[in-house]
């Protein structure tokens, strides 16, 4: 048991090295997944079939292959050496993530009451301002929920990313494994530092719902 | 007397379905006009066509003289047309003020001072002051549709519509808002109003117009069509509410 506490902090360092790489690269990717997610949503429930039918193929490749191939594929297929793991990293997490938080979005508006647009748009709003000001501040507090569960998801999908050489968490203990031959040990550090970052995130965002729900209908 | 809407063989389709068939009729400035009819007729469709929710597909519309076919700017033409719901469709991520003063800010139609002030003004009108700042949730149903026409009035409109505005009230608020909507009617706003309270078509319409399957069957003033209505169809429609 010493042991093991003696080993937690002589690494510690190191995995927090990899920790942070993990935060950045979760919330870059993240960010710009919200920003192409609601671009595609945008799209999916435009009443153009061809932009529709971009957004729903895109959608469905995306949510149809294992991250980890994706990350394979894009990685060593395409981007190869043109920029840094890092970058890449970020990427690819965000083209993985903008699908899902799409198909969130696209619920999320689908959820309002049309009679929310139909009297907005009485009113003599356009179509973008209806969206602006009335639907997307209504859905978003539907959403939200859903919006930490994709985060939280890719957070942790951000594992996955050791497998083109992403210097985060994952691999960190991995590489320090590799000459200690400690697997449990580190890997359980690795475990317990995920869970910990999760579970205040989880906290926080329990904390922004309560604080969203003020008094509706 | 100036005609404000003129409608003339209007048609409308949703698929294979004919909603409208060869609809024909006007209002004049100041005039008050109840549409009646059974339920699945296309009274809620007419209102929709007239304000460009949707369009028609035969026939023409004219809206203060001009034809809606050739609107340029659907958002101002529509600004220019309130519309009621039956379901006030307030907007509830914003307070009583809010809701009024979003659309003449977002258009610029009014610095947020005047909309408020005009709001303010409004909201006394239809005895609400003291709701300002409170949101639409903590409202009753007929303080909610008594909002929702101040907000629609907000916006200065030439002619409001109202679609079934008391059908979903509980029975003791239907008074408030019949109250609000027969004080505009005396002040000579136009309106259209679609509704099953006969008795509002009754005292404050100044022509009616029933509508069954797509038609206009017929069109009265009030004491005509109750007294004696024409057709078997809308003698069998106002019995029901005897
Ligand atoms: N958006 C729509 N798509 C297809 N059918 C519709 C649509 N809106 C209304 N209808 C149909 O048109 C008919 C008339 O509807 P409506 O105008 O709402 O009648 P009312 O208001 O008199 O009850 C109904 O049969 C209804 O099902
Ligand atoms: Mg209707």
């Amino acid at each position: 048991m010493i042991e093991y506490l003696n080993l937690f902090w002589k690494y510690l360092p190191m995995l927090l090295n990899g920790l942070k790489l993990t935060l950045l690269i979760a919330l870059l990717g993240i960010s710009i997944a919200i920003i192409l997610g609601i671009f595609l949503c945008v799209l999916s429930i435009s009443k153009n079939k061809i932009l529709e039918k971009i957004a729903s193929t895109y959608i469905t490749i995306v949510r149809g292959i294992p991250l980890m191939i994706l990350a394979l594929f894009l990685y060593f297929g395409v981007i190869k050496n043109s920029m840094s793991t890092n970058s890449a990293a970020i990427i690819i997490l965000a083209i993985n993530a903008s699908a899902y938080m799409a198909e969130i979005f696209r619920a999320g508006v689908q959820a309002i009451d049309i009679g929310q647009t139909e009297a907005a748009r009485s009113l003599g709003l356009s179509y973008f301002q209806t969206m602006r000001k009335v639907i997307f501040p209504q859905a978003v507090k539907i959403m939200i929920p859903s919006l930490m569960n994709q985060s939280i998801s890719s957070l942790k999908d951000t594992a996955i990313l050791s497998a083109i050489t992403v210097n985060e968490l994952t691999l960190t203990s991995k590489v320090i494994i590799a000459r200690n031959y400690r697997a449990f040990e580190l890997y359980s550090y690795a475990a317990i530092i995920y869970l910990i970052v999760i579970i205040f995130l989880t906290y926080l965002s329990k904390r922004v719902e309560s604080k969203l729900n003020y008094t509706q209908r | 007397m100036e005609k404000i809407i003129e409608c003339e063989h209007v048609s409308k389709v949703f698929g294979d379905l004919v909603v409208l068939k060869d609809i024909s009729f006007s209002v004049e400035k100041g005039e008050t006009v109840c549409l009646i009819g059974p339920s699945g007729s296309g009274k809620s469709t007419m209102l929709r066509c007239l304000n460009k929710l949707e369009e028609i597909q035969k026939g023409e519309i004219k809206v203060n003289g001009l034809d809606v076919k050739s609107v340029k700017n659907v958002n101002t033409y529509r600004s220019n047309i309130g519309m009621v719901f039956q379901h006030f469709n307030l907007f509830p991520n914003y307070t009583v003020i809010e809701n009024m003063t979003l659309a003449p800010r977002t258009l610029k139609k009014l610095s947020k001072k005047e909309a408020i002030k005009k709001a303010e003004e409004l909201l006394e009108r239809v005895g609400l002051s003291d709701k300002r700042d409170v949101y639409p949730a903590t409202l009753s149903g007929g303080q909610k549709q008594r909002v929702a026409i101040a907000r629609a009035l907000e916006m200065n409109p030439s002619i409001l519509l109202f679609d079934e505005p008391t059908s979903a009230l509980d029975p003791e608020m239907v008074g408030e808002v019949l109250d609000v909507m027969k004080s505009l009617a005396k002040e000579g706003m136009t309106m259209v109003v679609v509704t099953h309270e006969m008795g509002f078509a009754r005292d404050v319409a100044n022509r009616i117009l029933f509508m069954d399957d797509g038609y206009i069957v017929e069109e009265a003033p009030p004491l005509e069509m109750f007294q004696n209505p024409k057709t078997d169809r809308c003698k069998k429609f106002l019995s029901n509410f005897i």
